[in-house]
Parts: C-alpha cells; sequence; structure tokens
C-alpha cells in the first residue's frame, strides 16, 4: 500500500515539476510580448478563473455541458446498443443495415451543424443531437465487433449445456462483449466532448463552448483560457470516468 | 489395410453400444477449391461406460468426430446415434470439454460450475437448495474446494482444467466428450490430471454405473494409460484405421506406466501412425 | 449455408438506402415546399456547384489547410515521439504537459487561434497542427516504445551506434504505429478544418475563411439553400473516405511486412 501511495506521490511531484516548468516559459513569453490581449501571465489567468469559479459562472457552464453529455451518451446507447446487438448476431440484418452507417459514419457530427441549425434553430437541442450523433457510430461498431469477437467456444459450451439461444445471448454474448463496448464507450464519450465545443461554439446560448466564444467577442483572454482550461479538465474526468466503468464492471478484460 | 479396419470395427459392434457412428463423412465446403473430406465414412460404437481415446496426427478429423457426437455438428452423409437416438442438436447429456476450457471469464469458479444447472435444461426440478448442493459436490469432487469464489484469470490451468471439468460434470451427463482437454498443460501436471480424471470418472466401478468417455488426444502414452480402447485415425482423409483394445487392469496409477504391456501397446500404435505424422512436419 | 454471390451482398446493401431516398423523395413531394431538400433537387444542386468550380475550389483550400497542418504537426510529433519513445528522461519531462492538453479538443482553441492570428488560413492551419498533433505523438511514441527489445538486442550486439539503431530498427519497426497515428491525425484533421472554418464563418461574418466549412454556413446563414448544404455534407464524408482510403493504399505500398 505504501509503495503505490509512494508511486503516485513521486508521479504526482514530477508532473508539478513538469507544469512549473511549462508555466515559467509561459510566463516570460507573456513578459517579452507583453500584450494582455493576446498573450495574459499566469497569474492574471488564475486570477480570473478564480473570479468565475467563485461566482459560480464556470460551473454553471460546465455543469450544462457535462448534463448535454450525460443525455447524448444515453441517448446515444440506447439506440446504438441495441442496433449492435442486432448487426451482430444476425450477418443478414448487419449487410442490410452496415452500407447506410458506413455511408452516414464519414460525415462528423460537425458537418450536420448547418443543416441542425436549420431544424433546431440555436438552443439545447443542437448541441445534443450533434454529439448523440457523434457518439453514436462508435458505439455502434464497438458492439458489433464485439459481439463477434465472442469467443465461438463459449457459445459452444453454452449450447452443449443445453442453455437455450435467447439465455445465451444475455448470459454469454452480452457479457462477453461488454469489454468491447466499455472500450467503444469511451471513444464516443472523446468524440462526443469534443463535438460539444464545436456545437457551443457556433449554436448554443449556454455551456463552455458558449462561454469561450462569449469571452473572445469581448477580448477578454484571461476568462477565455479559464474556459479552455475547463474544458480539458472536465474531458479528462469523463474519460477517467468511463476508465472506472471499464475496471468496475468488465475486471477480467485486460486493461487498456 | 482398409480390411482389417473393417473387421475391426465389425468386431467391436455389439448390443449395449452407447454411442454409434454409422458410415459418417463429413464434407467441407471452402470457397473457390474442391471439398474438403475431414472425415470418410468411419464406423465406430462406443459402449456404455468405457473410455474411449481416439488417436492421431494433426487434421485427421478427431475434432470434427467429436463435434459431431456433441451435436455441434451434422455429418455430410452416414448417421450419428446415442442410446438408438440421430443426434441433431447439443445437449447436456453429452457434455464437451473444449481444449481452451472455454470457461466464462465474469464468473466465478462456483458461477461456471452452476452455469448449466442454472440456466439449460439440467437443472429442471432442482430447487434452490438442491441446485447448490450439487454444485458443491462437484466442486469437492474435482478437488477445487477453497477456490468457489475465484475467477479464471486467478486460476492455474490444472485449475482450469479442473473447473471445466467440473462445469460439465454437474450437469450429470451421460457422455463425457473431451477435446486434448490436457493439451495445455505442463508434462507434470498434465500426469497428475490424468490420474484424477480417472477418479473422477470412477476407474474402479463397474462399466454400468459409469459413464461413457470420447477423449481426443496426440499424446500415444496418455492414450494407452487413460483408454478401455483407442481409435486411431489416419488423415486427408480422417478414416477409422485401428481399433486397439487396451487390457491394462484397473484402477491405473503410476505403476501402470511401468509395465512392459504399456510400452509395447505404445509401440504398436506409434508404428501406426509413424509415418502420417512424419509427412506432416514436412508437409 | 449458400454462398453469397458478390451480387446478391451488394444487393441487399443498397435495399436501405434505396427505400430512404424513395421514402425522402416522396415526403418531399408530398410537403410541396420549395425550400425542402431533396436527393434530386440534392443532385442537380451538386451539379451545378461542381461545374461552377465552387466546391472543387472550396475543398481544395481546406485540403491544402489540413496539410499544411499535418505537416507542421508531423514536423514536431515525429521527432519528438521518437525522442520521447527512446529516452524515459524526454518522455517523463515532456509527457505531462501533452497529457494535460490532449483533453483539450482543437476547436476549444479555436477562439485563441483567431485572437493570435486572425481568421485566415494560418488560424486555420494552427488548428488542424494542434489536433493532429496529439494522436500522432502518442502512437509514435507507443511504436517507439513497443519496439520488441530483442530487436535492439540483436543490433546491439552487431555493434551499432544508438542513433543508427534508432535510425535502422526502432524507426522502421515504428512505422506501422505511426502510420496507425497519422491515419487517426487526417481524420481528426479533416474534421477539425470543417469545424473551424464553420466556427469563423459563422463569427466573421461569412467572410474570408474561405474553404468547405465555410461555405456551408453561407448556405445557412445568407441563401438558405439546404440542398447546398447537403451537397457540402455529402462532400465532406467523401473526402475523409477517400483521404482515409488513399492513406491506407499508402500504408500497404510502404510497408509490404505489415498484414494489413
Amino acid at each position: 500500500m505504501t509503495s503505490a501511495w509512494l508511486r503516485h506521490a513521486g508521479s504526482a511531484g514530477v508532473y508539478l515539476r513538469t507544469m512549473a516548468v511549462f508555466i515559467g516559459v509561459w510566463w516570460l513569453i507573456a513578459l517579452w510580448t507583453a500584450n494582455p490581449i493576446l498573450l495574459p501571465t499566469p497569474p492574471v489567468v488564475l486570477d480570473a478563473a478564480i473570479g468565475l469559479a467563485r461566482d459560480l459562472e464556470l460551473f454553471h457552464h460546465a455543469g450544462i455541458s457535462l448534463g448535454r453529455m450525460v443525455i447524448s451518451i444515453t441517448l446515444a446507447s440506447l439506440l446504438a446498443v441495441p442496433l449492435g446487438l442486432a448487426m451482430g448476431l444476425s450477418p443478414r440484418f448487419e449487410r442490410i443495415v452496415d452500407p447506410t452507417i458506413e455511408v452516414l459514419r464519414p460525415i462528423s457530427g460537425i458537418a450536420w451543424i448547418p443543416l441542425a441549425l436549420f431544424i433546431f434553430g440555436i438552443g439545447n437541442a443542437l448541441p445534443v443531437f450533434i454529439m448523440t450523433y457523434a457518439a453514436f457510430f462508435p458505439i455502434v461498431l464497438g458492439t458489433v465487433l464485439g459481439v463477434r469477437t465472442v469467443d465461438r467456444r463459449l457459445i459452444d459450451a453454452a449450447r452443449t449445456m443445453g442453455v437455450p439461444q435467447r439465455t445465451i445471448v444475455t448470459r454469454v454474448v452480452i457479457p462477453a462483449a461488454l469489454p468491447s463496448l466499455l472500450v467503444a464507450l469511451r471513444v464516443g464519450v472523446a468524440l462526443s466532448w469534443t463535438a460539444v465545443v464545436a456545437a457551443e461554439l457556433i449554436g448554443a446560448p449556454s455551456g463552455l463552448g458558449y462561454g469561450v466564444e462569449w469571452y473572445r467577442e469581448l477580448l477578454m483572454t484571461p476568462q477565455v483560457m479559464s474556459f479552455i482550461a475547463m474544458i480539458g479538465v472536465i474531458g479528462y474526468i469523463c474519460d477517467a470516468g468511463v476508465r472506472w466503468l471499464n475496471r468496475h464492471f468488465t475486471p477480467w478484460a485486460a486493461a487498456r | 489395410m482398409t480390411a482389417t479396419a473393417t473387421m475391426t470395427a465389425a468386431a467391436s459392434m455389439n448390443a449395449n453400444a452407447k454411442l454409434r457412428l454409422t458410415d459418417v463423412t463429413k464434407r467441407f465446403q471452402v470457397r473457390g477449391a474442391p471439398d474438403t473430406v475431414a472425415v470418410d465414412n468411419l464406423t465406430l460404437d462406443v459402449r456404455q461406460g468405457e473410455f474411449l481415446v481416439i488417436v492421431g496426427p494433426s487434421g485427421c478429423g478427431k475434432t470434427t468426430v467429436l463435434n459431431m457426437l456433441a451435436g455441434l455438428d451434422t455429418p455430410s452423409s452416414g448417421t450419428v446415434a446415442i442410446d438408438e437416438r440421430v443426434i441433431t442438436a447439443p445437449g447436456p447429456d453429452r457434455g464437451v470439454m473444449f481444449q481452451d476450457y472455454a470457461l466464462y471469464p465474469w464468473q466465478t469458479v462456483w458461477g461456471n460450475v452452476e452455469f448449466g444447472l442454472r440456466y439449460g435444461p439440467a437443472g429442471n426440478g432442482l430447487d434452490d437448495k438442491a441446485r447448490q448442493e450439487r454444485v458443491r459436490r462437484t466442486i469437492d469432487l474435482v478437488g477445487l474446494k477453497g477456490a468457489e469464489r475465484k475467477y479464471p484469470n486467478q486460476l492455474s490451468g490444472g485449475m482450469r482444467q479442473r473447473t471445466a471439468l467440473a462445469r460439465l460434470m454437474a450437469n450429470e451427463p451421460d457422455v463425457l466428450l473431451m477435446d486434448e482437454p490436457l493439451a495445455a498443460l505442463d508434462a507434470q501436471t498434465r500426469i497428475i490430471l490424468q490420474d484424477e480424471l480417472l477418479r473422477i470418472w470412477g476407474q474402479d466401478r463397474p462399466a454400468a454405473e459409469r459413464r461413457t468417455v470420447v477423449f481426443i488426444t496426440h499424446a500415444i502414452d496418455e492414450a494407452v494409460f487413460l483408454a478401455d480402447r483407442i481409435a486411431v485415425m489416419t488423415t486427408h482423409p480422417g478414416r477409422l484405421k485401428a481399433v486397439i483394445d487396451v487390457p491394462l487392469a484397473r484402477p491405473r496409477g503410476d505403476a501402470t506406466r511401468a509395465l512392459p504391456e504399456f510400452q509395447a501397446l505404445t509401440q504398436h500404435i506409434w508404428s501406426l501412425i509413424r509415418d502420417e505424422a512424419y509427412r506432416a512436419t514436412v508437409a | 449455408m449458400a454462398r453469397d454471390s458478390t451480387w446478391s451482398r451488394w444487393g441487399t446493401g443498397l435495399v436501405l438506402p434505396l427505400v430512404l431516398l424513395l421514402t425522402w423523395e416522396a415526403i418531399g413531394a408530398m410537403l410541396q415546399s420549395p425550400r425542402t431538400p431533396v436527393p434530386t433537387k440534392i443532385i442537380a444542386a451538386a451539379g451545378v456547384l461542381i461545374a461552377s468550380g465552387d466546391l472543387p475550389l472550396a475543398i481544395l483550400q481546406s485540403l491544402g489547410r489540413v496539410f499544411g497542418g499535418l505537416m507542421v504537426a508531423v514536423a514536431i510529433a515525429l521527432p519528438l515521439g521518437l525522442a520521447m519513445g527512446n529516452s524515459r528522461a524526454v518522455e517523463r519531462n515532456v509527457d505531462p504537459v501533452v497529457e494535460t492538453f490532449r483533453p483539450i479538443a482543437a476547436i476549444a482553441i479555436l477562439p485563441l487561434a483567431i485572437l493570435w492570428l486572425g481568421t485566415g488560413t494560418a488560424a486555420a492551419v494552427m488548428i488542424v497542427a494542434y489536433a493532429a498533433f496529439f494522436p500522432l505523438i502518442v502512437n509514435t511514441v507507443a511504436g517507439a516504445k513497443n519496439v520488441h527489445p530483442t530487436l535492439l538486442q540483436a543490433a546491439a550486439t552487431m555493434g551499432l551506434s544508438r542513433f543508427t539503431i534508432i535510425r535502422t530498427v526502432v524507426i522502421p519497426a515504428a512505422l506501422p504505429s505511426i502510420f496507425v497515428g497519422l491515419r487517426i491525425a487526417l481524420a481528426v484533421g479533416w474534421t477539425a478544418i470543417v469545424a473551424a472554418e464553420l466556427a469563423v464563418g459563422a463569427k466573421a461574418g461569412g467572410g474570408g475563411s474561405g474553404g468547405i466549412g465555410q461555405m456551408m454556413f453561407i448556405f445557412y446563414a445568407y441563401s438558405i439553400e439546404l440542398n447546398r448544404i447537403i451537397v457540402c455534407m455529402i462532400a465532406v464524408g467523401l473526402i475523409a473516405l477517400v483521404l482515409d482510403r488513399g492513406l491506407r493504399a499508402l500504408m500497404r505500398a510502404s510497408m509490404p511486412w505489415v498484414k494489413s
């Protein structure tokens, strides 16, 4: 236990040291360019961040963006997982549906923004639509892959025990496909989070992406940077969250 | 050669055949190439309560035969039957042990052993208590007491093999079909598990009370140690070359391996498949 | 199982898209609003845009920016990644910074880029470079690190210097991983440029940025040509496919020892 703690403390130390170097270089360049709009110094940014945090504006927008992502991932999963299961279990069904998916997949969620703006207008629905679309494809493909790569022998073993087909799907195929599904979920979350920024920047009246753009128009760079940093932090937390889900629900799968 | 095979096969046909393969042929269609004949006109009986081992070089169709007995595959022509009923589908009466155990990684040992009883017809008519009792008995039988809560990735190879065995034994099958179950183990563990296998099977009980076993292996000494009879197959296409009786007394143990009859039988069988095995290495 | 002829496979694949397209066309005819986008009008719009040269020009502009950004990213990420993969010290000092910025999507940096470089090509290239940097460096480091130690030992026993080993063993061994990173970087870069051009188009009032993303926005905000928007969307998708397939072909050609 102590050795793990020491290891974590050690790597935290390296992290702080490296970031300190980075901040130092930033500070020097900021002083040299002497343009507070172009590149504010670290303390100014920190000050702005604290200010935004104190009046909760930063957290307010973070919560909104996060909420949109939770809704999008849920929607995307509800659509993509059953579809992926059906495709993985029935080659015929896959052959019918797959080309349509493969045609739509290269059209990124972001390319949908103008059309979606027309359909939904500026508001909550737009980011959720874009994010759901973005997360949908990796989750479908990951589910299909997970189902297809289930070890044939696991299914055969159940058959030789006389287990009925439906139970095989619920008690063998789904648990065996779960690791792949959760990996795909990680990708979906990442793509979805990227999409939220783009969608909010262009087409939403709230959220972190909106905040970044709002303060840019006001030329308040320290606040812009604070929001950008928050985007990074939440992105990291979400990824860590899905990784935790991986470890918790599929402990037998190799850690990625 | 063929005449001898037919005579030996005919001699082994008798009334109390548990499993019967009659003129079984299995062809596999490969796109753009002529069909592969995995098994060619095979006729073989497996007697009730006997331990039959199928031996032969790689690719001689041993696994295909097992799959057909299991019902995972159907013959292109000919019939496969258990108790005179044609086999069309897999079922718990013919338990299968696969080469890499096929244990469910998300289930503990207990969960794996319980699986067939919980989700399959073998558990019908068992209430929770009776089911748990049977699982416990089976786990004790294979020597896994204390490891119930472990996951497969925490088990050694030998323990995984016991778990796989327990999983199929829990369903109390009439027939055990085993596809090279000991192949992945090191030599020392292999020997110990061969003894264990015979014990669990009940080698000192009369044939009527024992389960029927069809066992596939590459290792000739393993075959001679375990078997009542050995079916020798050849490859390209897979045919039955000979059926050899193994008259070594039961119960068998370490002493059996030292007997001169053991050596003689091993040599004899090796002589039957040696040429084919050599050709497989240079092909 | 019956043998599948390629034709019957193609057939089943086309069923669903055809049904959807026909339904769409029918609904459009029923709605009778001139602005509703409909497959036939989309094809017509595509013809117009291609013939006038607008679409090809926009695509070329965007592609140019993507390649520009990609080159910048490769120039930084490849040497840095190899250095990190070969030296624990370098990795320990650089990795924290990389990992801190990796969760921040390129598009979030766009306002900063516009602040620093204006709304033109420079900012666009910067965004693409930023976006492409991360998959490139992650995969280069992984490729350099995952060189099988026995390969390195074999080279060492033949008396090669450290730099020669990097040049003749590490780089070829890491090449598949690097290409994977390049593939992802290309896809990410293409998405990023569309997003950047879209956003700039939205904020700069439709002037100056050029490229397919901006064209899409103009069709949305100014001429409200939904058919043309959809043409652009399809173009975005097609280009993404072509880029990916092209790179895969390049991979197969330059690394014949790798199973594709």
